[in-house]
């Protein structure tokens, strides 16, 4: 399996979350992916993942937190 | 999954327009209620009392709500305000307007003041009202948290039309059958209806999301989905009809939601999960307390002497307005003007972290402290002032001015920093 970045950004404070992702992105290599779990769904960052080119999956885990995959698009 | 979907909402732009309006018109009212004396003590229903009420409300409390339900029905509803930028040069122009003059319409009695800031009034609600119902209208139903925010959608035109007549009947334009009535129903409807239940709908949303609490429990926003409308329909009924029964029945049903409201915000904000000290917070602390002691204030306004009674229902709206409205809506300013000008800064120059400031950065903490603690002086000594040496309600009113000024300077510092960064308005 490729190498995945886990940014773990539940019960953090707004746009903390978002700005991890961001960080996360710069370090991403050919290939892999970022793993993103959120206690929110976080709708405004998909349109500047849109925007810079990158394709997300999104999944509502059983606890109610959520997980999405960022991958180069 | 409800949430914020800021690609939907309007620019910063819009919303801060009206933003920065608003502090204007807490520190007119203060200067004024100081140049005026203590004339506004004697009572709720004074000319000067009225004209200074109508600059918090409408001037103050009416311009933040506008630009906030700008950016927040697509947030809560999933349907954006439709034409926001139109709405919020409407909003600035007309509240600016008609608020100042609706002011010295009703203190000095003035016909043709009170007939222009009823068209001015008109040009600023009036197109908003269509706003709402478009958006309301597109909205798909999301349930009991959706309720609260219907509710005041409907008390919002209730309240402006009112509001409208009641201006219109004062001008000599029309006449009323019956103006005493058509004033409670006014007031009630803007008070309870409008700024109060629209709180509860916002508070839903924002104090999850950005004081990280548990979501509101769902026995909470069921309770409330019924007591709140159950609370405006009772007070309705008995002003039109004037049957005694239904006044302990309205406020059973009000004064239990607005109690049932505070006390599961102040224990979800005590269960949030980073106990980080922040003056939105304490904002919010102060206005659900003070939501709290008006609710018992107006409670037991019945058992009241006579000789105390006139004191008291004054210190009731400053309690409410100040203590508890605005004191909520300064809570909430602290957070939306960061974050909408972080967003947007973002979205238009796609920087990376720690390249632009964060929102934590965008206003000054120890800025906002200080606002806080003016509006903490102002809140005391304005709220007992019908029972205290005039002097001290001219204190409290300075302190209201200066309060005013700290959170007008602090929104301005958010624009500069976002202008700063290269952000575009």
């Amino acid at each position: 399996m490729n190498k995945e970045i886990l940014v773990d950004a539940r019960w953090l404070e707004p746009p903390e979350p978002i700005e991890r992702v961001l960080d996360a992105l710069d370090r991403l290599g050919v290939g892999e992916r970022i793993r993103f779990l959120i206690h929110r769904e976080p709708l405004p960052l998909f349109p500047i993942l849109d925007r810079l080119g990158y394709r997300h999956e999104v999944r509502l885990l059983d606890d109610g937190d959520f997980e999405i995959l960022i991958r180069a698009g | 999954m409800a949430g914020l979907t800021y690609d939907q909402g309007p620019s910063l732009v819009a919303p801060l327009r009206l933003f920065l309006l608003a502090p204007l018109f807490l520190m007119l009212a203060a200067v004024a209620g100081i140049a005026l004396g203590p004339d506004w003590l004697s009572g709720r229903w004074s000319p000067a009392a009225l004209a200074l009420t109508h600059l918090i409300t409408l001037g103050y409390l009416g311009a933040v709500m506008q630009g906030a339900l700008l950016q927040m029905l697509a947030v809560v509803l999933g349907s954006p305000m439709p034409w926001s930028g139109v709405l919020s040069w409407c909003g600035q122009l007309g509240l600016g307007i008609g608020s100042p003059l609706l002011a010295a319409g009703l203190l000095f009695g003035a016909p043709v003041c009170l007939g222009v800031a009823s068209v001015a009034l008109a040009l600023a609600w009036l197109p908003f009202l269509a706003g709402v119902a478009v958006a309301l209208s597109r909205a798909l139903s999301g349930g009991e948290m959706d309720w609260p925010l219907r509710l005041a959608g409907l008390a919002l035109p209730v309240t402006v039309l009112t509001g409208l007549a009641l201006a219109g009947a004062l001008a000599g334009l029309w006449s009323v059958p019956d103006l005493a009535g058509l004033v409670d129903l006014h007031a009630g409807w803007g008070l309870y209806g409008w700024i109060l239940v629209l709180v509860v709908g916002v508070a839903y949303q924002v104090v999850p999301m950005l004081q990280i609490t548990p979501a509101y429990p769902r026995r909470v926003t069921r309770a409330l989905a019924w007591l709140l409308p159950a609370g405006l329909l009772a007070y309705t009924l008995e002003v039109l009809s004037g049957l005694p029964g239904l006044h302990w029945l309205g406020l059973a049903a009000a004064g239990g939601g607005s109690l049932v409201f505070a006390a599961a915000t102040l224990t979800l904000q005590q269960r949030r999960r980073r106990k980080l000290a922040d003056v939105t917070l304490d904002f919010w602390r102060l206005g659900l307390a003070a939501l709290i002691l008006s609710t018992l204030l107006y409670a037991g306004l019945g058992v009241l002497p006579d000789s105390l009674r006139t004191g008291a229902e004054l210190s009731l709206g400053l309690l409410f307005l100040l203590g508890f409205a605005a004191s909520v809506v300064n809570g909430m300013l602290y957070k939306i003007v960061p974050f909408l000008a972080w967003f947007n800064l973002q979205s238009q120059t796609g920087a990376r972290a720690g390249t632009i400031p964060n929102m934590r950065e965008m206003i000054d903490e120890a800025a906002g402290r200080r606002h806080f603690r003016l509006h903490v002086v102002a809140v005391c000594l304005l709220v007992p002032a019908p029972f205290l040496p005039a002097w001290l309600a001219s204190l409290g009113l300075l302190a209201l001015a200066l309060s005013g000024h700290g959170l007008w300077l602090n929104l301005r510092a958010a624009r500069a920093a976002f202008l700063a960064y290269g952000g575009r308005l």
